[in-house]
């Protein structure tokens, strides 16, 4: 039997040498999963303009995505009235690195509406601008959020993508893992004909009005409600922006 | 240290890799595996198995932290204290699978995301423990880590197996979110999209579409254990002499 | 109201068991009998109630960016996680065996193997994942403790009934558990039409 004091010695050399192992090569990996984080967001948000572009965003390379990021899309910060926001106040209000694309929107939704900020990931489609909106609302289990790439009269939705941290898998998580899901809003509007915004809203039971609704999820209601409830409310803060835009 | 005398003046003459060896690696296959005969590892066999690709990157990891537990468990088997015998063991394997989730953070992402807190889990994974204490405390680090590798690969066998059905009926793909993705069976107005296309309006694809739709159950978690069931099923029919006579 | 919300959510609807198929090994291999089940179900509410607030204050003290030494340590997580679960079981295992020799002998040999039951680790990877805080953790390690619980006695009550059934033979046992443990997966599924938000609103 060994005694007291070899079990510790043991212990203590043990826990010394896999915490350094640990150490060193999470250190060392460190550059590499933040880079590599930020290439999942951004394929991401490209992903919700994916027809306009000339290679599918699942199929692209890293570098790819990295490349297509910094050719054709400028990121802007904004608030809810519209206002561009500075690096120093992304950097002020705790977001290292001050890019609008560091804008944490699950922090965001948790503050006073008029001290939120934004994310718009402007892409530029061959000289015509689309503008990418990020988007954040609540699903059955957790949150869900998306992005909406919208056309430059603000009222044509060209593509988007959504994702979310702990739906059902073959019911709510259909809105990630279908494509066919988010196809369903291209093409579909914000504004009805009297220019009221109403956005696009996933129902069940039969689409009556065809530009502002899609067909919900079969056995995910509170899901789809969900998208529904963050497709109206998170394009609506926007809806500021997009007057200044528009002039 | 007395014991370890003991046990290192039995000098075995064995070859490097002999009959012996090789059963260590083909018996979790078949007569031990460890999901249908030895019960081990279950829970995070489940979870993950909704596709194909994850549950590969699964079955590697698990394999890689059982072959490499095994491994430093029997070749500091005998200098571990009797007391703490199970933290050291916790330590060892937790500090494995945190190797592995650095390194898949970041060279794959995606899948790091995918499996979330199941990597995490493959620690408490119950083949990892069992291994170690019925085998690497009491064999020779060469042979321990062959008998991790034959677990490891007994173990993933029937997560790719209980995969490929999920994936392939649930969703009509093979190996979604790889580089190999293929699509197999639905509908899709490209003729190419799908190898059967039940959309198209002649060929096989237009037989299958007739009655032909993915299956939401195999998606739902339950659908692996169904599986896991059938599949002890067909393996004790098979296999007399694994049946439960209690 | 958001302590009752999570206790319903990770009890019933995100049973530990019966959604995630965490703990299995331990959920086949005890639940033959009522008697042990319980015993076990009741060690594991137990310890899922502790670990998980003490998980909570060491990764948000200790691991965290904002913690004591103001790095980010989370690749420490794993390791600090499992010794604080193996620790406090053994803490457990002692104290019980001090003050109630009685529920000793009950709980005793299942105590050891709680270590390794999935569904302790995985309660603390989880609150980690969702974000849980403080009360919440609290919230959810009880309700967690308790989903587990409930499915397993549920199980054990099932299969005693099944020795008395006639299941074709490569069935019996542990087949027959899986089947049934997929069958309670779906009707607890039926669950998941309960909006906590709703019910905890009234």
């Amino acid at each position: 039997m060994h005694n007291t004091r070899y079990t510790l010695i043991f212990t203590l050399i043990l826990t010394i040498v896999s915490a350094t192992i640990l150490s060193l090569l999470f250190f060392g990996t460190k550059d590499r999963a933040d880079l590599a984080a930020k290439i999942f967001e951004k394929r991401a948000i490209l992903s919700s303009v994916n027809t306009l572009l000339d290679k599918d965003v699942s199929k692209m390379t890293d570098q790819e995505v990295l490349d297509v990021f910094n050719n054709q899309v400028q990121e802007e910060a904004v608030d809810t009235k519209g206002n561009q926001i500075e690096q120093s106040q992304i950097l002020a209000a705790g977001y290292k690195g001050g890019l609008p694309e560091d804008i944490d929107m699950a922090k965001e939704r948790k503050k006073p509406e008029d001290q939120r900020m934004y994310p718009v990931y402007v892409f530029d489609n061959k000289g015509e601008k689309v503008y990418i909106l990020s988007i954040r609302g609540n699903g059955l289990w957790d949150e869900i959020w998306g992005n909406v790439a919208v056309k430059n009269d603000f009222n044509t939705i060209v593509g988007a993508s959504f994702d979310h941290k702990g739906e059902t898998p073959g019911l709510g998580a259909e809105i990630k893992d279908n494509p066919a899901f988010s196809a369903k809003f291209r093409g579909k509007e914000l504004y009805n004909d009297q220019g009221n915004y109403i956005s696009v809203q996933v129902v069940k039971g039969g689409v009556k009005d065809p530009p502002h609704q899609i067909d919900a999820i079969s056995g995910a209601t509170i899901t789809s409600n969900g998208v529904s409830e963050m497709m109206f409310r998170g394009i609506k803060e926007y809806e500021a922006y997009f007057n200044k835009q528009k002039g | 240290m007395a014991e370890a005398t003991v046990k290192e003046a039995v000098i075995e003459k064995e070859p490097f890799f002999g009959k012996k060896e090789k059963k260590l690696l083909t018996d979790p296959l078949n007569d031990n595996n460890p999901i249908t005969v030895q019960v081990l590892g279950i829970c995070s066999a489940l979870a993950v198995t909704s596709l194909v690709y994850p549950s590969i990157v699964m079955a590697i990891a698990v394999t890689l932290v059982v072959a490499f537990s095994n491994l430093f468990t029997s070749m500091l088997r005998t200098y571990i204290p009797k007391q703490v015998r199970m933290i050291v063991q916790l330590v060892i394997i937790a500090t494995l699978v945190t190797v592995v989730e650095l390194i898949l953070k970041a060279f794959n992402y995606a899948i790091w995301k995918q499996l979330s807190v199941f990597i995490g889990l493959i620690i408490t994974n119950c083949i990892v423990m069992g291994r170690l204490e019925a085998f690497a405390m009491a064999n020779k680090p060469w042979r321990s880590f062959l008998d991790g590798i034959g677990n490891g690969l007994g173990y993933g066998g029937i997560l790719v197996i209980i995969a490929i059905i999920r994936e392939l009926f649930g969703k009509g793909t093979l190996f979604a979110g790889s580089p190999a993705a293929m699509n197999i069976i639905g509908p899709s107005n490209e003729i190419t999209k799908y190898w059967i296309n039940t959309a198209s309006d002649h060929g096989v694809g237009a037989w299958f579409g007739s009655w032909y739709l993915n299956n939401n159950l195999m998606v739902l978690s339950s659908a692996s254990i169904f599986i896991i069931g059938i599949i002890i099923w067909i393996h004790r029919s098979v296999n007399k002499k694994l049946v439960d006579i209690s | 109201m958001d302590f009752i919300n999570i206790f319903i959510k990770s009890a019933f609807i995100e049973n530990m068991i019966l959604a995630y198929f965490l703990g299995m090994c331990s959920y086949l291999a005890v639940s033959k009998s009522i008697k042990t089940a319980f015993g076990l179900g009741l060690a594991v509410i137990f310890v899922l109630g502790i670990t998980i607030p003490i998980n909570w204050l060491i990764n948000e003290y200790l691991l965290g960016e904002n913690g004591i030494f103001h790095t980010d340590l989370t690749f420490l997580r794993f390791i600090l996680f499992i010794a604080v679960i193996a620790s406090m079981v053994q803490l457990v295992e002692m104290v019980i065996e001090k003050f109630s020799p009685a529920l000793y002998t009950s709980l005793g040999i299942f105590l050891p193997l709680i270590t390794v039951n999935c569904a302790i680790l995985g309660g603390s990877l989880f609150m980690v994942s969702r974000e849980y805080n403080f009360t919440q953790s609290v919230a959810f390690g009880l309700g967690g403790g308790f989903g587990w619980f409930l499915a397993i006695v549920a199980i054990a009550a099932i299969r005693e009934k099944m020795r008395y059934s006639q299941v074709p033979a490569p069935l019996r046992g542990l087949g027959m558990a899986f089947i049934l443990t997929g069958l309670m997966g779906i009707a607890f599924m039926s669950l998941m039409g309960i909006d906590p938000a709703a019910l905890a609103g009234k």
